[in-house]
C-alpha cells in the first residue's frame, strides 16, 4: 500500500512501486484531467506538481513521490496563482483542442509561483517542454503575462463577471459581448 | 664481411629463440596448473547459500557471464554478441549445455581448464576477449559451481558465428605466445594482514567481477598495464572511469553509501548513474550481490593504489553556470547568449534534467557532479545522447530516450558541448566529425 497526498487528500493505492504516477492518477484513482502524451517526458502533457514543482508524471515512479504533495489539474485552482492562471486561460481562451492544456497550466503555474514576473525569454525556456500541436503558444505567453502584470493587453474572449453577479447578469454580459463581436 | 656474418648470426639466434619460445608456449598452453597449485581458501558465494545450483547462479552473476554470452533480448548464455576490435570482430559462443553447439559434452576438467588456461575443449587457445586472465584466479569449486548452474538451464541449439579476424590474428596458435607472456596461471591467494572483507572484495573484483578488464588501460599487445590498474580506459566508445581512491581523479571523495548505492543500484546521489556497459554490469551482475559482498568490494576499491588522471578531467562540483540557474531557467546572462546547444537542451532535456542539474522527477537525471558531464572528451555523454540509457534493476526502471536518430552530428555536438560547459565548467571541444565517428564505435 502506498499513501499519496493528492490535491490535499490522502489516498491509499495498492500498486507496484515502479508504476508511473500518471497511471496511478488516471487508471487507479480516476483523475483523468492529467493526460498521457508521449510517455518519455518529451511533451509535457502529463505535468503535475510535486511540492509545487512541475514534474512529468509519465516517468515518475510512484514510489519516488514519498510524502511530497501532488497537485493535479483538478486541484490547481485551490492556490491563488493557479486560480489566476485558470482565469487568464479562460479570459483569452488559450485552449484550442485542449489535450496539452492541463500540462500547460501546470507548468505555467509552477513558473509563476517561482518567478512571479518572468521575462519573455524565461517564459519560453520554462514552457518549452510543453508541446502544443495546435500552436497556442502565443496565447499561452499572453496569458502568463496577464497573470504576471495584472494587465489585460490581449483581446479578452469572456468579459469578467463580478462573482456576486447573478447567472442572469452573467448571461447578459456574455450576450452583449457576443453582439459586439458579431458587429465587428 | 665479418659484420654481415655477425648480423646473420644474430638474426639466426633471434629466430631460434623465437621458435623455441613459441614451442615452449605451445607446449604449456593447455596446462591449467591444476596439480600442485594451491587452491584458494575462499569461496565466491556467501556461506548462507547452500544449494549448489544457487551458489552457481550467484557466481555466474558475480562473474557476469551473461554480459558477453547473451545478445540483447536473446536467450541467456546462447552467445552471438559481437566484439568489434581494431583487428576484426569476435563473437561470443553458446555456453548452454547443448551437446552439439554449446558445452554439453565438456567434462569438468575441460571446463575448469577453459577458465584457468584459456583453451577450449579441443585444446585450441581462446581469444582473451574471454577474461580467462581474470578467471584463472577462481577456485576449482567455484568454476564447477558455475558449470553446474549453466548445465541446469535449458540447452539451446545455437551455432557459433564465425569470427571475422584478419591475418595474423586469425591464427589461434599465436595466442599461446600471448598467454606465455601475459597469463599468470595462478589461483587467488588471500593476502595475509589484510582484512577478511578486503580479501573477499579482492576475489570478487579480480577473479569474478574482472573490473580490470575494462577499467585498466592496455598496452600495444592488448595486455593490461598493471602499473596503471583501474585508472580508466575507453572501449567500444564508452569510458570506464578511474575507480581508484584518488580524491581528484578517482572515487576517493565518494562516501561508503555512494559507492555501495552505485554498485548495487546503479545510481549514487550527487555522483551519477551507471549507463552503457556499466549499466549492464549493475543490471546483470552487481545488483544480485549480497550487501556484505558490496561492502567488501567497496573496502577493496578504497585500498587500491590511487592513480592520477590528466589535468582537466577532474569533476567540477561547483560549475558556475549550473549554480546560477534555477530548475526552470538558466541565469539571465547565459539565457541571453542563446545558441543551438542551449536551444536543444531547453526543448528536449530540461524537463527531466533541470537547468540547475538537480534532476526533476527521478534522481537518476541529476547531472551535477557526474563524470559524464566532466569528461572533456565527452565519451559517455555522447553515447548516452546517441543511444539513450535504460537501467533495469529490482529497484525499478529508469530510462532516457535516444536522440541519435533525431539529431544531426552537429546538433549532438552542440548539445554535448552545452552540457560540458554548463554542468562541468569544461571547454566545448566536441565536434560534429567526432560525433559521426562515435555513431559506429
Amino acid at each position: 500500500m502506498i499513501v499519496l497526498n493528492i490535491n490535499g487528500e490522502s489516498r491509499s493505492v495498492d500498486v507496484p512501486d515502479d508504476m508511473p504516477l500518471l497511471w496511478v492518477l488516471r487508471d487507479v484513482i480516476g483523475l483523468t484531467g492529467t493526460k498521457f502524451g508521449c510517455g518519455i517526458a518529451q511533451c509535457g502533457a502529463c505535468t503535475v506538481h510535486l511540492d509545487g514543482a512541475a514534474v512529468r508524471s509519465c516517468v515518475l515512479p510512484v514510489s519516488a513521490v514519498g510524502s511530497k504533495a501532488v497537485t493535479t489539474i483538478e486541484g490547481v485552482g485551490a492556490s491563488a496563482v493557479g486560480k489566476k492562471v485558470q482565469q487568464a486561460w479562460l479570459d483569452i481562451e488559450v485552449v484550442q483542442c485542449g489535450y496539452c492544456q492541463s500540462g500547460q497550466i501546470m507548468s505555467a503555474t509552477a513558473l509563476l509561483a517561482a518567478t512571479p514576473e518572468p521575462s519573455d525569454a524565461e517564459i519560453d525556456v520554462a514552457m518549452s517542454g510543453n508541446i502544443c500541436r495546435c500552436g497556442t503558444y502565443v496565447r499561452i505567453r499572453e496569458a502568463i503575462k496577464q497573470v504576471a502584470t495584472g494587465q489585460k493587453v490581449a483581446p479578452q474572449t469572456i468579459p469578467n463577471v463580478a462573482p456576486t453577479a447573478s447567472p442572469a447578469a452573467a448571461a447578459a454580459a456574455l450576450l452583449s459581448f457576443v453582439r459586439v463581436e458579431d458587429m465587428a | 664481411m665479418k659484420l654481415v656474418r655477425a648480423v646473420l648470426a644474430l638474426v639466426a639466434i633471434v629466430i631460434v629463440a623465437a621458435v623455441a619460445f613459441t614451442a615452449y608456449a605451445w607446449f604449456i598452453v593447455r596446462d591449467g596448473k591444476e596439480t600442485g597449485a594451491p587452491q584458494p581458501a575462499v569461496a565466491g558465494a556467501p556461506a548462507s547459500i547452500t544449494d549448489p545450483i544457487a551458489r552457481g547462479e550467484y557466481l555466474t552473476r558475480a562473474a557476469d557471464c551473461a554480459a558477453c554470452h547473451t545478445v540483447p533480448g536473446g536467450q541467456p548464455f546462447t552467445g552471438g554478441l559481437a566484439f568489434k576490435m581494431p583487428f576484426g570482430t569476435i563473437y561470443s559462443t553458446n555456453i548452454t549445455a547443448d551437446k552439439e553447439t554449446g558445452i554439453g559434452d565438456w567434462s569438468d576438467d575441460e571446463f575448469v581448464r577453459a577458465l584457468h588456461a584459456g583453451v577450449r575443449k579441443d585444446g585450441q587457445p581462446l581469444y582473451p576477449a574471454f577474461p580467462y586472465t581474470s578467471y584463472t584466479a577462481l577456485s576449482r569449486d567455484d568454476v564447477l559451481a558455475i558449470k553446474a548452474y549453466l548445465f541446469s538451464l535449458p540447452p539451446k541449439h545455437a551455432p557459433a558465428t564465425p569470427n571475422e579476424l584478419s591475418f595474423p590474428f586469425n591464427q589461434r596458435w599465436g595466442l599461446s605466445v600471448w598467454n606465455a607472456l601475459f597469463l599468470k596461471k595462478e589461483r587467488f591467494q588471500p593476502v595475509q594482514g589484510k582484512s577478511e572483507a578486503w580479501n573477499r572484495g579482492a576475489y570478487l573484483a579480480t577473479a569474478l567481477g574482472h573490473c580490470d578488464e575494462c577499467h585498466t588501460p592496455r598496452n600495444a599487445m592488448y595486455a593490461l598495464k598493471s602499473s596503471q590498474a583501474l585508472s580508466g580506459e575507453v572501449l567500444q566508445g564508452w569510458k570506464a572511469y578511474n575507480i581508484t581512491p584518488d580524491k581528484t581523479y578517482g572515487i576517493g571523495n565518494w562516501s561508503e553509501q555512494q559507492l555501495a548505492d552505485y554498485l548495487s543500484k546503479g545510481h549514487a546521489g550527487g555522483r551519477g548513474t551507471a549507463s552503457g556497459p556499466m549499466g549492464e554490469v549493475v543490471q546483470n551482475s552487481l545488483q544480485y550481490l549480497s550487501q556484505e559482498d558490496i561492502a567488501a568490494l567497496v573496502t577493496y576499491l578504497r585500498e587500491a593504489k590511487p592513480q592520477q588522471g590528466s589535468a582537466g578531467t577532474e569533476v567540477n562540483e561547483r560549475p558556475a553556470l549550473a549554480l546560477a540557474s534555477t530548475a526552470n531557467a538558466p541565469g539571465a546572462e547565459e539565457l541571453a547568449q542563446g545558441g543551438l546547444g542551449q536551444h536543444l537542451f531547453q526543448g528536449a532535456c530540461a524537463a527531466c534534467h533541470a537547468w540547475n542539474g538537480q534532476g526533476r522527477q527521478v534522481e537518476a537525471a541529476a547531472l551535477l557532479g557526474t563524470q559524464a558531464a566532466n569528461d572533456p572528451e565527452a565519451h559517455n555523454l555522447t553515447q548516452v545522447i546517441l543511444q539513450g540509457s535504460t537501467l533495469r534493476t529490482m529497484h525499478g526502471e529508469t530510462s532516457m530516450p535516444s536522440f541519435g536518430q533525431a539529431y544531426t552530428d552537429a546538433e549532438v555536438a552542440a548539445l554535448g558541448n552545452f552540457v560540458l560547459v554548463h554542468f562541468g565548467g569544461k571547454p566545448a571541444t566536441l565536434t560534429a566529425d567526432e560525433v559521426a565517428k562515435r555513431r559506429t564505435p
